[in-house]
């Protein structure tokens, strides 16, 4: 489970950005995992709130996570599709050169600070 | 009360230091081989490096969360291992590749990492390799590559290891190919068995191939 040090890497991240804008207090942290990025979303929440007791400046924070679909246009026939699942066979030619268009994702966006 | 944009990859830092470390790599194709553990990613390195070791300068940095059995095993071939223990940390980063670097050094031909036993986690952690190796061995199942989707998509090659099981376990080939290429396309395929060394030679083939194509970029 890698979620925690997902988690750490991420806080790191918030509070450096916090202390550069010298905000005192971080109050909501937002984050795009896409469903290719092999992270359990309620690990990554749970390792968020345990690791940001430890620092008083995310503290009160709160995580908000976009579960982001895996999105993709296939190079055959040109249809883009939402994927379910992720065996990428095109839904409409059956083709298998799908050009992903989301689903990787394992960004940070924004921090709302006080 | 305000937003600010922050707009980075969460795993940034990891990025920087393996984007380091590719830099260095300019003359050592670095593989980087994965699988569940337990599928021989270790008995294929003992195998196949001794049928090149003499031509090449190598080493093996070997992942794993205790004990130094693995690189104990690669050293008695007579190729230079590097243990990294990650403690309860399932997979490796670029951090460890760099500690182990600092002892191996940087005049390499081949570098192969072998990471910890695992086939989610890993598939995040860039190392700096030219590729992930992908091993799955026949009694996991011949479904993984769509219930490990994640993996197979960042994954370049794909060996399918102990084959000589195959008689005594429900375990499809062509079907778990056919899932591996509906996951990722690009990847090529080899089958191999470390107990009668079928497939060995070629992945031995595949490993110099990608010796050489690093040295002519
Ligand atoms: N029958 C059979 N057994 C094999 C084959 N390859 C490996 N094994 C056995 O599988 C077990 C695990 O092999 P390892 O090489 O240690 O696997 P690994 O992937 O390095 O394992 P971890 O590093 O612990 O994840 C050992 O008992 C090997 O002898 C094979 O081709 N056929
Ligand atoms: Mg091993
Ligand atoms: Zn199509």
């Amino acid at each position: 489970m890698h979620e925690a040090s997902i988690a750490a890497s991420l806080i790191e991240i918030v509070i450096d950005t916090a202390e550069k804008n010298k905000a005192e207090k971080v109050t909501k942290v937002f984050v795009k995992i896409g469903r290719l990025a092999a992270i359990e979303i309620d690990s990554l929440e749970f390792a968020y709130d345990a690791i940001k007791e430890e620092y008083e400046i995310i503290k009160d924070s709160e995580i908000i996570i976009e579960d982001v679909p895996i999105t993709g246009k296939c190079q055959k026939c040109g249809v883009t599709d939402t994927y379910e699942e992720m065996f990428f066979a095109c839904g409409a030619c059956g083709a298998f050169e799908v050009e992903l268009l989301t689903g990787e994702e394992l960004t940070i966006t924004e921090i709302e600070v006080d | 009360m305000g937003m600010v944009d922050v707009k980075a990859k969460i795993l940034e830092k990891n990025y920087s230091k393996a984007a380091v470390l590719r830099d260095k790599f300019k003359n050592t194709c670095v593989l980087n081989f994965v699988s569940s553990p337990g599928s021989g990613k270790t008995s294929i390195l003992e195998k196949v490096l001794v049928m090149f070791k003499d031509k090449y300068k190598l080493a093996v940095v070997e992942g794993d969360q205790q004990t130094t059995n693995d690189a104990d095993r690669i050293e008695a071939t007579g190729v230079t291992a590097y243990q990294v223990n990650t403690g309860r940390a399932c997979h490796l980063e670029a951090t460890d590749v760099e500690k182990a670097m600092a002892e191996l050094g940087y005049d390499l031909d081949l570098l192969i990492i072998e990471n910890v036993g695992n086939l989610v986690c890993p598939s995040q952690f860039d190392l700096g390799e030219d590729a992930k190796v992908i091993v799955l061995s026949t009694t996991e199942g011949d479904d993984k590559p769509i219930k490990y989707p994640v993996m197979f998509r960042v994954g370049s090659s794909f060996i399918i290891n102990k084959t000589d099981l195959l008689p005594y376990v429900e375990f499809d080939v062509d079907k778990c190919i056919g899932y591996a290429k509906g996951v990722n396309p690009e990847l090529e395929v080899f089958q191999a068995s470390c107990k009668t060394g079928e497939g060995l030679e070629e992945i031995a083939a595949y490993i110099e191939g990608m010796i050489a194509k690093k040295k002519n970029a």
